[in-house]
């Protein structure tokens, strides 16, 4: 009977809410839920680089919640879209400039379960009484925020090292049951913020696995309106492997007609396994295998709040710009249950990967690591922040409320060493598309049209081809890239000749301004070793900067660490060259990405030091300047069939 | 007709709304009742169970499959309904916690999923009119060329000449009929700024500084469209939405606590 009044009560309550409106089906245009064709002109070409984070946690994601987060995906939408949204911990924030698109990439696995507790009463009776570690964690979790952090950080680590309760663990069945209601409550809040020509709100979770504490975790990324993306339902990732994610995606494609992709990202964190010779089992890659992925994972999140994946100085030893946000990250593992040798970087790390793929491919004519790269943030606050200037933290136990976070013990191994200003303000992914459509910005990553910054918003772009001269610079260069060669993400085909590139970088009009721009090439020499090589291709104050010994020098160095500032007196505001090949070699198999320099900039750590006034410690002070920067992807040169 | 004075307290029609939706709710499959002590997993159960599992996996499960996953579900059962009759949810904080975020939750649930009438939404652009006015005017449609200059000094003298010849940028030379905050995406902040401060005309104005550099603007066409309700209709949807959450929480706490004396001693 107590029940009954109970479920009485809550009816009323239920009541008391519809009260006042009329409740039918929320309804929005064809044009906000579907893919976004034939809903805006388009440009002939790509235009602009569009600006997103396909990489944000909201209230949804078990460790999120746990961590204290309690804004939900339509206030991350709503702050993606330049509208002001009151943080978890309590204060009013505000994108300055809004982004142009969204993935809201929560993690599959129990899907919104540490909120279902208020939805689903049953599910968590059950799930908290079927086991005293559970039990544990969740008094935990509301005995206050700190204990809230360390519960899901206890979480994490019994995931990462396949020991989470059986009464949690990620069963297909219960999996699908959590998740049913989130996902499509989500699909109809994408829709109602999703706005062609002006913001996509693009479908997505994430997909995580880590066996052994590794980090294989993926973005899946849908391009299309929830008319197919209902069809389907996040796959769960503890578990499972990323063939059967692959084989799952493929499903989802011949049964919708839509169209799916996967991100791979903190490879930083994976112990050499997000880019590896072998299959996951450790046998021999099939060409198949290859073409699998290669189909699946056309791009890569390079850098964001967890560190930076491009290279590490132990593989790049000769690119004295190595480095970036790599510090804290290379001992260990994602739980810091195993240690990171130098032999695992090459698994590691994005540039090396690329190399493999060379590799690879001429091995099994397939290649597997034909990736582009795009930053994202992995925030788990529900505000998508990049900027070093306006960051609110990893997850809600470290937004700027909690004042000396840079100085503090993070969730992830800090007994190991890793501490708050080692993590990254977080990157941005921009994307060359024809307009600003679900559709189009999807189709920009299936091509690789895309780059990564650090957070930056600066223009890059690349044209690659035979024959591209300086005077190109002076007519339509756009119409020429495209028409007489390949954007970034491209493929050339080896004629005999050295390529030539057209490059343009240009500021981020509210930023910083920039150092240099570089071409990392990488490629089989004629034994077929891999080989890289950083060339430094136009660079600011030419006239005072001179090479010596192949070096570049320094652009200098105008922050004020007292206070937090830099001048933009040094640097450019817009870079531009034609580069060609210089150590072109018939039938050399071969890519070129482009590296774009920021001068030195105060990191978030010196930017909360002096708002704070907090001391940070000598390593944290040294590392409190840095120069941010931009990834392209690479365009790739073949040798002829 | 008089009716008794009862009839007319609204935490009675509170209850009497929420006893009819009760009904509604659960008409044609209440939810087991915990005394039981049978668990009914029939052809219409396991068919439930079998289509959760094809939706994640994109394929029907083998009968093995099928049936580890009707373990899980009795298992699930078992330990909630023993749960309930250990009364492991009295008095604990966790629930109790969790039933007073639920109540909260619940109250605004609905506002979530709602999809106000136009009249609702009329209403409330009228009550917000100077907020959608200023971003309609935010969002002016501007036509113009630009010409980019690396140094004040150089747009200066450029102006002056009346030869516009410009340095080179990857900047578009001519931006037509484009919202402000997309010209604001490109060009920044700064230029954006110096931009609302100049009137359209047929001349060469400014220099305006940008991030980049100064710019020489002729600025065709600036035009303000003023808001439209179809075409605002779903952010209007989603304002209302947001606010509305909040609103109901707010108002189903007090219709709640109206019903309480609350004694404060101090």
């Amino acid at each position: 009977m107590r029940k009954g009044l109970r479920a009485l009560l809550g009816a009323s309550v239920l009541a008391m809410g519809l009260a006042g409106c009329s409740d039918s089906e929320p309804a929005v245009s064809e044009d906000k839920s579907g893919d976004g064709t034939d809903t805006i002109e388009l440009a002939e070409f790509p235009d602009r680089p569009y600006w997103g984070d396909t990489h944000l946690h909201t209230d949804n994601s078990v460790d999120a919640f746990g961590f204290g987060t309690r804004l939900g995906p339509e206030a991350a939408l709503r702050f993606a879209r330049g509208e002001e949204v009151t943080a978890t911990t309590g204060a009013k924030t505000q994108l300055s400039r809004p982004l142009d698109f969204l993935v809201i990439a929560d993690h599959s696995d129990a899907l919104g379960a540490t909120r279902r507790l208020f939805d689903a009463p049953r599910w968590y009776v059950d799930w908290v009484m079927g086991d005293e570690t559970v039990l544990r964690w969740y008094d935990m979790m509301h005995e206050s925020p700190e204990q809230s952090t360390r519960a899901i950080a206890e979480l994490i680590s019994a995931a990462a090292e396949d020991r989470v309760p059986e009464a949690m663990a990620a069963d297909p069945e219960g999996a699908a049951e959590a998740t049913k209601d989130i996902w499509n409550t989500q699909l109809s809040t994408l829709d109602r913020y999703n706005e062609p020509g002006v913001f996509s709100a693009i479908a997505g979770y994430e997909w995580t696995a880590m066996p052994n504490g590794n980090n294989l975790h993926r973005v899946v990324m849908f391009r299309d309106g929830s008319d197919k993306t209902r069809q389907t339902y996040p796959f769960p990732g503890l578990n499972t492997t990323a063939p059967a994610l692959w084989e799952y995606m493929k499903a989802y494609e011949e049964e919708t007609g839509g169209r799916v992709l996967a991100i791979p990202h903190n490879s930083n964190l994976s112990n050499g396994l997000m880019f590896q010779m072998t299959m996951e089992d450790g046998s021999p890659m099939t060409p198949e295998y290859a073409a699998l992925r290669a189909w699946a994972e056309p791009v890569i999140e390079a850098t964001q709040i967890k560190g930076d994946s491009e290279t590490h100085p132990y593989l790049s030893p000769n690119d004295e710009m190595a480095g970036f946000g790599v510090q804290g990250w290379d001992f260990g593992n994602l739980s810091l249950s195993e240690k990171t040798e130098p032999s695992m970087y090459a698994g590691s790390y994005a540039r090396s990967g690329l190399l493999r793929g060379l590799t690879l491919e001429q091995q099994l004519g397939v290649n597997p690591y034909a990736f582009g790269m795009i930053g994202s943030t992995d925030s788990h606050t529900s505000l998508a922040t990049g900027d070093e200037d306006n960051f609110w933290g990893k997850h809600t136990g470290n937004e700027q409320s909690y004042t000396d976070r840079s100085m503090k013990a993070q969730n992830l191994g800090t007994r190991e060493g890793r501490f708050g200003w080692h993590y990254l303000a977080g990157g941005y992914a921009a994307a060359w598309a024809r307009g600003n459509t679900r559709a189009e910005i999807f189709d920009a990553f299936a091509r690789r049209e895309v780059y990564a910054t650090t957070g930056p918003r600066m223009s890059v772009r690349v044209f690659g081809g035979f024959g591209f001269t300086a005077d190109d610079w002076e007519g339509d260069w756009v119409r020429k890239g495209y028409t007489e060669g390949v954007p970034m993400g491209g493929e050339l085909e080896d004629n005999g000749a050295a390529p030539s590139f057209l490059i343009s970088a240009m500021k981020d009009p509210d930023g910083a301004n920039l150092d240099r721009v570089q071409v990392i090439k990488g490629w089989l020499d004629a034994s077929g070793e891999m080989q890289e090589q950083v060339y430094d291709v136009v660079w600011s104050d030419a006239g005072s900067r001179r090479k010596t010994g192949g070096k570049l020098a320094p652009v200098g160095d105008t922050v004020n660490r007292e206070d937090a500032t830099y001048t933009n007196t040094i640097g450019a505001a817009e870079l531009r060259t034609t580069w060609t090949d210089p150590d072109y070699r018939e039938g050399q198999r071969a890519f070129y990405y482009v590296r774009v320099l920021e001068i030195p900039t105060p990191r978030w750590t010196l930017y909360d030091a002096v708002r704070f006034g907090v001391t940070l410690s000598d390593d944290a002070m040294a590392d409190a300047v840095a120069q941010e920067r931009a990834y392209t992807s690479p365009i790739w040169l073949k040798p002829k069939p | 007709m008089n009716l008794p004075g009862w009839t007319r307290e609204p935490l009675v029609h509170f209850v009497a709304l929420g006893a009819l939706l009760y009904v509604a709710l659960t008409w044609g499959g209440s939810p087991p009742d915990p005394s039981s002590r049978l668990i009914n997993v029939d052809a219409s159960e396991k068919e439930k169970i079998a289509e959760s599992w094809t939706l994640t996996m994109g394929r029907s499960p083998t009968d093995a499959e099928l049936d580890q996953a009707v373990d899980a579900f009795v298992r699930e059962e078992v330990l909630y309904r023993e749960a309930l009759r250990l009364g492991l949810d009295e008095e604990d904080a966790i629930v109790r916690r969790r039933l007073v975020s639920k109540m909260d939750l619940s109250a605004s649930l609905a506002a979530e999923t709602a999809e106000p009438s136009d009249a609702i939404l009329r209403a409330y652009l009228e009550e917000n009119a100077e907020r959608y006015a200023e971003e309609a005017a935010a969002n002016a449609l501007l036509t113009f060329d630009q010409a980019y200059f690396t140094s004040e000094a150089r747009a200066r003298a450029a102006l002056g000449s009346g030869a516009v010849t410009p340095d080179p940028t990857s900047l578009p030379a001519k931006v037509e009929g484009k919202p402000s905050r997309e010209v604001e995406s490109r060009f920044g902040q700064q230029f954006a700024e110096g931009l609302s401060t100049l009137e359209p005309g047929d001349a060469w104005q400014g220099p305006i500084a940008s991030g980049i550099g100064w710019h020489l603007v002729r600025l065709t066409q600036r035009d303000v469209q003023p808001p439209e309700f179809e075409a605002l209709r779903t952010a209007l949807a989603n304002d209302w939405r947001s606010d509305e959450i909040e609103a109901r929480k707010k108002r189903a706490f007090e219709v709640l606590s109206s019903a309480y004396r609350i004694d404060i001693s101090e």
